[in-house]
């Protein structure tokens, strides 16, 4: 079962008007799709979820699910699954009990409950726990039964907020690849609330990002990464995070150099060519701005910035280097096992197509990979 | 000579032995890492070697000197916690000048002394703020400044990155090891992050169950671990295992079909192993080759790198992880085959988890 989970113009306002947690927020989740609502605490996520589950008035605008207006209809009514951070399970019932309590409902054969019940908590590795009550188990598994009683019924929409921030780190990648396996092939239209990007990343079609209560970009996984709406978005998304550089730009016709403010004349230079012309145009009214770079981008060696190295870290399957420009750190990540010795010098290269341009003032994306946004 | 040297030290707390007759010695100016999921001893060992707590048996021994009648404040050592704990009525500036008063130095000592590590740590801004005005940030990089305020020659750091947000985490643990190498002092770290003693280790001892597991450099830790329980303990996401038997040709019996791994593992012909391999060492190919088969059942992205779940005929389940950057990333449902490169590939008793083979070729 799935459904079309549509928000219009929605506001939430809490008091008489002093906080406005969410303004005039607009998206919309396709049947089957798994969406992330991502932001830091305060950015207005966790009021979304709430209006969006009925805990919470919608001050303005609408929420619908299936093509019918849901803003409005106490929470029972609306066809949504949930599982909360803070477990809530009821602590007289077991595990077990707690997983099939909302199936009861749905007045299916006692042998259909347990094997869906047996499914589920094998899918979440608790099936040992199954016959456990609540308060003798760990947090963990507490976490993972209070999904497996959203996730084993049926509903129009699933809501997850922080669903797997407890979970144990050995069981994490497989649970979340099980999770997001489940989820598709049951074509569960999902909302993920999360703080956390390595879990949005990982389980979402799209990621929302909110910050301040408005939406900054609605956009998938690698689009957040390749062409970030705004600097906000472009060092929130990716660890580890871009490296930003305040640069003016010169253009003398066959070449641009972007120059790094307090960078004691070390200048990114590329050919014209490389640049679009709208690009070129776009630049020469607005010769100061923000230049960011992914670290894993910053490649080391060939020609470009010299630097020195303060830390070269190997984590097993990536190095992290942190060289310094002019007092500046710029972060590199190689898949390879490097080695480079602190207090040495290196060269920092940076192909043109991997740049990020943004205006000085609000941030706003002007280019991405050489080409006007 | 080791800086400093545990020689057979064990504590209990009634009838509970939480460190069991562990010995350890660091070289002057190393960093090791005590790393443990938490519950380990971790803490107390570091209480130790601070002089807050005895040693119920055992000696320690800084500058081969014994410490067991040395009181904590003599043993020149400066520590950092993860709860921060600054004297709340002090402001920054008297919080990482308290080491030094306590050394009654000269009030121009003293402002040097807090000018030289609060530059360092770049919270010379924040100096009169107290330690409630401060971030969570400011205030671990006060608790630092203060532990390396008066140069001590070691250096105890218990878990100081835990309670700061992943971005300021990530940004310390790149510049920490600068710091440390300007404060020359011995360094006893730590963590239960495995990134963060790797990033920052010369050595790291690995603590289960009140012993050292092993104690080596990180990339001995990765890739030659000395258990099966220190190969978990490292990588994201964590090594796939599988229970088998070595079969008379060296070949192990894998979700339903024998595979030619290494030939060397014939020597183990007819036992009964746990077969590890890392995620990062598989290699996924399309079309029709010689390896195992498998389903994509998920495609997971994590950071740069993409992690996807695979599923053998027989239901195995295995995680590979590529560079995201790869061209050969699968797409879900797809069908792909799996082998397996040796810098990566582990086997392990089936008894008691000792590691058969180094694993790096």
């Amino acid at each position: 079962m799935s459904s079309e989970l549509v928000l219009q113009n929605v506001d939430k306002i809490y008091g008489s008007g002093a906080v406005h947690a969410v303004k005039d927020l607009s998206f919309s989740v396709k049947p089957g799709e798994i969406t992330a609502l991502l932001g830091s605490s305060g950015c207005g996520k966790t009021s979304t979820l709430r209006m969006i589950a009925g805990f919470e008035t919608v001050t303005k605008g609408s929420i619908a699910l299936d093509g019918k207006l849901i803003h409005t209809l106490p929470p029972a009514q609306r066809q949504v699954a949930m599982a909360f951070e803070t477990y809530s399970l009821y602590p007289p019932l077991t595990i077990a009990e707690n997983i099939s309590f909302a199936l009861k409902a749905q007045r299916l054969a006692s042998q259909d409950v347990g094997k869906r019940v047996k499914n589920m908590a094998e899918l979440l590795e608790i099936g040992d726990v199954l016959n456990k009550y609540p308060s003798s188990v760990s947090g963990g598994q507490q976490q993972r039964a209070s999904l497996g009683r959203a996730l084993v019924r049926k509903a129009g929409l699933y809501l997850l907020d922080e669903p797997m921030g407890q979970l144990e780190p050995q069981l994490r990648a497989v649970l979340r690849g099980r999770i997001k396996h489940y989820l598709r092939e049951h074509n569960c239209t999902t909302i993920l609330v999360t703080h956390d990007q390595t879990e949005a990343n990982a389980l979402a079609d799209r990621i929302a990002v909110m910050e301040g209560g408005v939406l900054q970009q609605y956009a998938t996984p690698a689009e957040l990464k390749v062409r970030p709406a705004n600097l906000f978005v472009g060092t929130f998304i990716g660890e580890p995070p871009m490296n930003v550089f305040p640069v003016r730009m010169k253009d003398d016709g066959d070449r641009i150099a972007f120059m790094i403010e307090g960078g004691e004349g070390q200048n990114l230079v590329y050919k014209a060519v490389d640049f679009s012309d709208p690009l070129r145009q776009r630049l020469k009214r607005e010769p100061s701005l923000m230049l960011g770079v992914r670290p894993h981008a910053v490649h080391i060696g060939g020609q470009g910035l010299k630097a020195r190295v303060v830390t070269c870290q190997w984590l097993g399957d990536q190095t992290h280097i942190a060289a310094e420009i002019a007092g500046r750190t710029v972060v590199s990540v190689s898949h390879e096992q490097i080695s480079a010795k602190p207090g040495s010098e290196v060269f920092l290269s940076i192909a043109p197509q991997e740049l990020h341009v943004f205006t000085s003032g609000d941030g706003a994306a002007i280019a991405h990979g050489a080409s006007l946004v | 000579m080791p800086h400093i040297e545990l020689a057979a030290v064990s504590k209990s707390f009634k009838t509970n032995k939480v460190l069991d007759d562990i010995s350890l010695s660091a070289d002057a100016g190393e960093i090791v890492v005590i790393f443990g999921p938490s519950g380990t001893g971790k803490t107390v060992l570091l209480r130790l070697i601070a002089g807050v707590e005895e040693p119920s048996s055992g000696e320690i021994r800084i500058d081969n000197q014994d410490m067991a009648d040395v009181a904590p404040e003599h043993r020149d050592v400066g520590m950092a916690f993860q709860n921060f704990a600054l004297f709340p009525h002090l402001n920054a500036f008297e919080n990482i000048a308290s080491p030094l008063r306590a050394r009654a130095q000269g009030e121009s000592q003293v402002k040097d002394g807090v000018a030289r590590v609060a530059k360092l740590l770049k919270i010379d801004h924040v100096l009169g703020h107290a330690p409630r005005e401060l971030s969570n940030g400011q205030k671990q990089r006060t608790a630092l400044a203060r532990a390396l305020a008066s140069s001590p020659k070691l250096l105890l750091l218990d878990d100081p990155l835990r309670n700061v947000d992943a971005k300021l985490r990530f940004e310390m643990r790149l510049e920490l090891p600068r710091l440390l190498r300007q404060a020359k002092s011995t360094v006893l770290y730590v963590t239960q992050d495995y990134k963060e003693a790797m990033a920052l280790a010369d050595r790291i001892a690995v603590l289960a169950h009140g012993k050292f597991v092993q104690v080596a450099t990180p990339q001995d830790i990765y890739r030659k671990p000395a258990t099966l329980s220190v190969a978990r303990l490292f990588g994201d996401p964590t090594i796939n295992l599988a229970e088998t038997t070595i079969g008379d040709d060296g070949t192990i019996a894998l979700a339903g079909e024998r595979l030619a791994v290494d030939p060397s593992y014939e020597a183990w012909a007819g036992r009964k192993v746990i077969f590890g391999v890392r995620p990062e060492a598989i290699t996924v190919r399309q079309g029709n080759g010689t390896g195992l088969k498998a389903q994509v059942m998920a495609v997971t992205p994590l950071n740069e790198r993409t992690v996807l779940l695979l599923q053998t005929a027989a239901g195995a389940e295995l995680l590979a992880s590529l560079p995201s950057s790869s061209t050969a990333i699968p797409k879900a449902e797809s069908g792909v085959e799996v082998t397996f490169s040796l810098n990566g590939a582990h086997l392990f008793d089936h008894e008691t988890g000792a590691a058969l083979t180094g694993g790096s070729a």
